[in-house]
């Protein structure tokens, strides 16, 4: 029997035939979806953004924000805490940087960002040097989840920021304390010296026009007429600015030895690992001091890299895969470039690469010999397939 | 350019099992996902020391090497098996109405006539008779519809016959009484995405039947496994993949496919195209409104896009023995009438059924020894979250998963202090990444006259295949079985048996 004549015999079919007739005579024109939702869902998450400069604000002697407004006129919400990442072209190579946004999320008109000035930085050379009023920038929209989640953050956060990390809280500590929110802010901030504090005026301003945001910079190489706080933000330190060490939500954002220090102290603490945050941060400066690198390989040794199907590039192994592409020219995406979104994954078809640690690969993606490009340094000649 | 005897568009689980197919049937293929990983929604991500599985809660169909289902079978033909692991789950699910019900359903037949039985000992022989009809009548339709027996009839198989057409609310109606044992049978109807009242009774016979036969599976280290697996095998065969890289323009010459259009601005010639995206997008988009076939729009225009879901993706620090999970699968109902909680995915006041799974459970892997991993799905229609302002929107997430969350509290309390890590999705999120309208993961609404049999899909363009939850209805086995088989009718095409 044909499926046709099945189909007729079936009880009821008559009744099922006509409800397609009756669903098609007053049903839905779908050409009218053409792009509908899509337009929709870019008001949250556009795939590009168009960045002009507006400002260029001088910070400090070693960093500067740069107030950029929309070349459409439109800006994606965001959530204090979150990054964007810019994309710049130098010398013709395209590359691009995670800068958190340093200005509040009730600001819808510009997206400030924060930049401070890395030895030797590619980038930060660049944007502190080279850029000023009215260049363009294109980045990704905001991302991240480096920010207060109701749902298990407790409503006290203690933010412990180091360098130029302090400007995801920036962010937040603007919006908490303009908006009112019934939340609270302990920020200790570590830099090695006063004039290194990004935003020191604007934080002891606001400290003492609202109590719930308490500001204590902490000073590693201080002067001789230094007021703050001084050494580095350990265990002893926490306890003394905090009267108690319950119902709080430690974040935190700075240099990744920040992290290996402050963790542990943390944990002297008693504070659950549920209770502390932290932001990522970059990869290291030099990769050749992580433990685990071969100490045979030296930051300079050249290696082959052949692209399955594109071109054959040489790749130093202190430099990330990443950026020798880029340098070569060959596109891959990326995103945070700490080793944690996933967005500039390649297959490593054959050679070695070192993976620092803290990079979040999926199972699965390590069985099948896939790696996070950002976060892999070449240690042999290599095959990739992007 | 030199061309492709194949190019498949999308590499979500139709899209890699269709790819895997015609590059070991000896075609020469090109898949192109404009995504860096492959898999759709079979992918994972990573957050803290937690890797969370994005859409994978049970797999149907499997079975294991001494009686194996359907999808093992396709999954065999594939050479996939022995790259990734699979893990059953004993039980089907527990299903919770706090204050009312509670009660949980092992994966076997007797099993659970005995545990609805024992929990509803007034209506035990309906209950032994209903899943007598469910298996009876599933084994007629695997005749008529599977077999393809040149004599069916209604003669033959009269249960079929009678209730090919009957939706599942009319056999709970005809069976049972007590509405919470109707909703103890039926809860699996989140899996389709349709209440009892639309869910046709072949729908839900199919899920208690596979599930019960073949068990409940999950993968290990999750769908990207798989996924991963069908990558390799695919290139291993010769096909060719570019992640980054989505089609833009599909190319049609006197009727028939004759190129592809990346959205880098490449035209591949091709006489064959396997499309795993969504009907209007494929329509809309890829071959433009204009030289679409007036029929295609004809068929969609009587056809309602399906739900979504919003997902919280959790961290914990502490096992599922610590909060009293003991099964992979948890439904919460907030009250027992499914329909009324179907209407509900169009509101986002209150979850009205929830599904908690605990990979854990079936899988001690699936998270750092200590902790768990989480996923609390419910189910939601995209039109809701269209109406919140961007600026609200973050708010209104963080609102609506607290009420999820105090509904997980009600079964599971003290949930919420032991979370690490939680990520939220919506439609909106999932839109962003699939890219179909309504972030309608199962594709189109599969109402009864949305059968295949009472409206066979019309494909007038030659050389062009459709496969996925769009063209073969949502979930894991369905759109991986229709990969395989549009894989093969595409080798048909060509003029290729397969190897």
């Amino acid at each position: 029997m044909s499926r046709r004549n099945i189909a007729d015999q079936l009880e009821g079919v008559e009744r099922i035939r006509e409800e397609t007739r009756i669903c098609r005579k007053y049903g839905i024109d779908y050409t009218v979806e053409k792009g509908r939702t899509m337009r929709l869902v870019n008001l949250l998450h556009p795939q590009a953004l168009r960045l002009k400069v507006g400002t260029v604000i001088r910070e400090t002697k070693s960093a500067a924000t740069l107030r950029m407004a929309p070349v459409d006129g439109y800006l994606p919400p965001f959530q204090a805490g979150q990054y964007i990442n810019l994309f710049v072209e130098i010398d013709g190579v395209r590359t691009s940087r995670p800068y958190s946004i340093s200005s509040a999320p009730h600001q819808t008109g510009f997206y400030d960002i924060t930049v401070r000035r890395v030895e030797n930085g590619f980038v930060s050379d660049y944007l502190l040097d080279g850029v000023g009023p009215g260049d363009e920038f294109e980045s990704s929209g905001p991302s991240g989840n480096f920010h207060y989640n109701p749902l298990f953050h407790e409503k006290h956060m203690v933010c412990l920021a180091g360098g130029s990390g302090v400007t995801p809280f920036m962010s937040m500590i603007r919006e908490v304390t303009d908006r009112g929110l019934d939340r609270e802010i302990t920020l200790l901030y570590g830099n090695r010296r006063e004039d290194d504090i990004i935003f020191h005026s604007e934080m002891k301003d606001r400290a003492s026009r609202f109590g719930n945001f308490v500001y204590r910079p902490v000073i590693s190489e201080p002067s001789k007429t230094c007021s703050e706080l001084t050494g580095f933000i350990n265990a002893d330190l926490i306890r003394s600015v905090l009267n108690d060490l319950g119902s709080k939500t430690f974040y935190i954002c700075g240099p990744s030895q920040m992290y290996e220090f402050c963790i542990p102290e943390l944990e002297k603490l008693g504070i659950p690992k549920n209770k502390v945050r932290r932001e990522m941060f970059g990869q290291p400066q030099d990769i050749t001091a992580e433990p685990g690198w071969p100490r045979e390989v030296e930051a300079s040794t050249e290696f082959k890299v052949s692209v399955r199907g594109g071109k054959t590039l040489r790749a130093r192994a202190g430099e990330s895969l990443l950026a020798a592409l880029e340098r070569a020219g060959v596109v891959v995406p990326s995103l945070c470039r700490c080793g944690e979104c996933s967005m500039c994954r390649i297959k490593l078809v054959s050679g070695k690469v070192f993976q620092p640690r803290g990079v979040l690969l999926r199972q699965s993606d390590r069985e099948f010999g896939y790696i996070h490009s950002c976060a892999a340094y070449p240690l042999s000649d290599l095959k990739i397939m992007l | 350019m030199s061309g492709f005897d194949a190019i498949v568009i999308g590499a979500g689980n139709g899209g890699l099992t269709a790819a895997a197919t015609l590059a070991k049937g000896g075609a020469k293929t090109l898949l192109l996902e404009r995504h860096n990983v492959p898999g759709g929604c079979a992918t994972s991500f990573c957050r803290g020391r937690f890797e969370f599985e994005v859409a994978l809660h049970q797999l149907s169909g499997m079975g294991d090497a001494s009686f194996p289902g359907p999808l093992r079978s396709v999954l065999h033909g594939l050479d996939v098996l022995d790259r990734v692991e699979f893990v059953s789950m004993k039980n089907l699910y527990r299903l919770t109405i706090p204050g009312r019900l509670d009660i949980t359903l092992p994966a076997d037949r007797n099993g659970t006539v005995e545990a609805l039985t024992k929990r509803f000992p007034a209506e035990g022989k309906r209950i032994k008779e209903f899943y007598d009809l469910v298996y009876e009548f599933f084994n007629q339709l695997i005749s008529v519809i599977y077999m393809r027996d040149p004599e069916a009839s209604s003669g033959k198989y009269p249960l079929y016959f009678k209730y090919a057409m009957a939706s599942s609310q009319d056999l709970l109606d005809e069976y049972f009484n007590d509405p919470l044992l109707k909703a103890s049978v039926a809860a699996y109807w989140g899996y389709m995405g349709l209440p009892p009242r639309y869910l046709s009774f072949s729908d839900l016979a199919a899920l208690i039947f596979a599930y019960i036969e073949f068990k409940p599976y999950h993968i290990r280290n999750g769908s990207q496994a798989l996924s991963n697996a069908l990558i390799e095998k695919f290139t291993e065969n010769g096909g060719e993949v570019r992640f980054n890289c989505g089609a833009q323009k599909i190319e049609l010459e006197n009727g028939a496919v004759s190129a592809v259009v990346t959205e880098r601005g490449e035209r591949i010639p091709t006489g064959c195209v396997v499309a795993n995206i969504s009907t209007p997008v494929l329509y809309n988009e890829l071959i433009g409104v204009e030289e679409s076939p007036k029929e295609k729009y004809e068929e969609m225009s009587g056809r309602t896009i399906g739900p979504s879901s919003f997902t919280l993706y959790i961290g914990m620090d502490c096992t599922p023995a610590e909060l009293g999970i003991e099964e992979t699968t948890n439904f919460i109902g907030a009250h027992d009438d499914f329909n009324h909680a179907f209407s509900q995915l169009r509101d986002i006041d209150e979850p009205a059924m929830i599904l908690v799974s605990c990979f854990n459970v079936s899988d001690p892997g699936a998270s750092p020894e200590g902790t768990c991993q989480i996923a609390v799905v419910d189910l939601q229609y995209l039109e809701p979250w269209l109406s919140i302002p961007p600026s609200r929107y973050a708010e209104e997430k963080y609102r609506y998963a607290a009420k999820v969350l105090d509904l997980v509290e009600r079964v599971f309390p003290g949930f919420r202090s032991h979370i690490e890590e939680i990520e939220i999705s919506t439609p909106i999120t999932h839109v962003r990444y699939l890219g179909h309208p309504g972030g309608a993961f199962y594709g189109f609404d599969q109402h009864i006259k949305d059968s295949r049999l009472i409206n066979p899909p019309v494909q007038p363009i030659s050389g062009l295949f459709h496969a996925g939850a769009w063209a073969a209805g949502g979930g894991f086995q369905p759109t991986l079985a229709s990969g395989a088989s549009t894989g093969r009718a595409a080798l048909k095409h060509l003029g290729m048996r397969g190897r």
